[in-house]
């Protein structure tokens, strides 16, 4: 990175290469939709681009870019139509296939589970994706941030008990979502 | 160890995080607690199904085509205002002593339109820097850049949209202070103060961007930004003197 803010923008493509897959994986599981995903995963690198003069040697430059990947998720969604509904943002939540009946059973679990991480509060997705996918560390997730490290264990544990609670509620089988009163907790709303 | 201790704990438990001791620790209070021992087991639970979510499939050769197409672009961008940036200076100072000379020398002010021309042009000019410098990664390049927006007579909505990009996205809280006192002569825009409300609600606005932000929207009387304010004076994770200025905002607007 040192080498792209001094000018080297050629180098921008060795940092792509090394993190575009893990920031389109916390993208894609932040918003639920893989096209989304990828715009935003440009629009860091247009960001990283832009403002490569801000980074500063002492900060890690993992931290520095999941920093971008944030602002870019929140404006994204803040620039979308007030009145657009998750409905509309064509979640990629795949049906169930055809199998075994525990297969699909299965299947209808995890895409429960999937609703369920998508129907959480934004900022306690976000700690449960870090932590879980992104198998950042807490020291890591607080510097990011901007708060104590304790705050982010009390606040992931507390994610985690909120979307079990969350998971319990939905419809158990195959049933398309209709849990509208959480539909304001995210940002795509 | 007690049950408030234990469940800061529990999170480390999940991500597998404790020490030898403090785990053990742990391990103890749940085997003499039942509540905190449910807890514990619902919240494992739920982590290890979270493992069972696959990754989305990504079409990183997609996505790298469009990265090579960005980078291109930006590249020749950059290339063009390093090349030509200073002939823009250079192009303005000359339109700006030419007009001067121009107006001294003259012997009464006469409706031409040659003056009007050139002072569109000297306008056209000026906007254009104003948005070379605003793209600049110095900082006080695009300090400077906000200074000279304010002297362009009748910016188009191309400066006040980079104006509000700026607002939104630059890292620099000097820079977003500045933005929004530039702002302030165009508070009657809607979207203007929509972006000021939008940027209020951003959480990583440093406290004096957002104070800024909240004098701005008092001036603009908006009362479109009640429900923002109403938020950032709730808000307990919010800077206190911004919580404070926030209530003082409602009573304003009230």
């Amino acid at each position: 990175m040192r080498a792209v803010r001094d000018g080297d923008v050629s180098r921008l493509g060795v940092l792509f290469e090394r993190y575009h897959l893990a920031l389109f994986d916390f993208l894609s599981r932040m918003t639920g939709n893989a096209g989304v995903a990828e715009d935003l995963v440009q629009d860091v690198f247009v960001r990283v681009l832009k403002y490569r003069a801000t980074f500063r040697d002492e900060g890690r430059f993992e931290t520095w870019i999941y920093r971008i990947a944030r602002n870019a998720r929140v404006d994204y969604f803040k620039s979308r139509r007030p009145t657009e509904s998750i409905e509309d943002a064509a979640l990629d939540i795949p049906e169930p296939g055809a199998g075994p009946a525990e297969a699909i059973q299965r299947e209808r679990e995890m895409a429960r589970l999937r609703r369920a991480l998508l129907l959480l509060r934004d900022d306690k997705r976000e700690l449960i994706v870090l932590a879980r996918y992104r198998a950042m560390r807490h020291e890591q997730i607080a510097d990011m941030l901007g708060i104590e490290v304790g705050a982010v264990k009390v606040r992931l544990h507390r994610a985690v008990q909120e979307l079990r609670q969350i998971f319990l509620e939905l419809p158990e089988e195959g049933a398309k979502w209709t849990a509208k009163p959480r539909v304001r907790n995210l940002q795509i709303v | 160890m007690d049950c408030e201790a234990a469940r800061a704990q529990l999170a480390d438990r999940l991500t597998g995080t404790l020490t030898p001791d403090a785990a053990a620790a742990l391990e103890q209070h749940l085997a003499s607690c039942d509540a905190c021992a449910r807890d514990a087991q619902d919240a494992r639970g739920m982590w290890s199904a979270l493992a069972d979510i696959p990754p989305m499939p990504p079409d990183s050769a997609a996505m790298r085509a469009r990265f090579d197409t960005i980078v291109e672009t930006k590249t020749t961008s950059y290339a063009w205002w390093a090349t030509y940036g200073l002939q823009a200076a250079a192009a303005i100072v000359l339109l700006a002593a030419g007009f001067l000379v121009g107006r001294q020398t003259s012997p009464a002010p006469v409706a031409d339109p040659a003056i009007a021309e050139l002072r569109e042009e000297l306008r056209a000019t000026r906007q254009m820097v104003s948005l070379s410098l605003l793209q600049q990664q110095s900082a006080s390049e695009r300090l400077r850049g906000i200074t000279y927006t304010t002297q362009i007579e009748r910016p188009d909505s191309a400066l006040v949209t980079a104006l509000l990009d700026t607002l939104m996205h630059d890292p620099d809280s000097n820079v977003r202070l500045r933005t929004i006192d530039a702002l302030k002569r165009f508070a009657d825009r809607e979207n203007v103060r929509r972006a000021a409300v939008n940027a209020l609600a951003e959480p990583t606005s440093a406290p004096l961007v957002q104070i800024a932000l909240i004098d701005f929207l008092v001036e603009a009387n908006d009362r479109n930004a009640v429900t923002s304010l109403r938020h950032v004076a709730d808000d307990a994770m919010t800077d206190k003197a911004v919580r404070a200025h926030a209530k003082w905002g409602l009573q304003q607007i009230g």
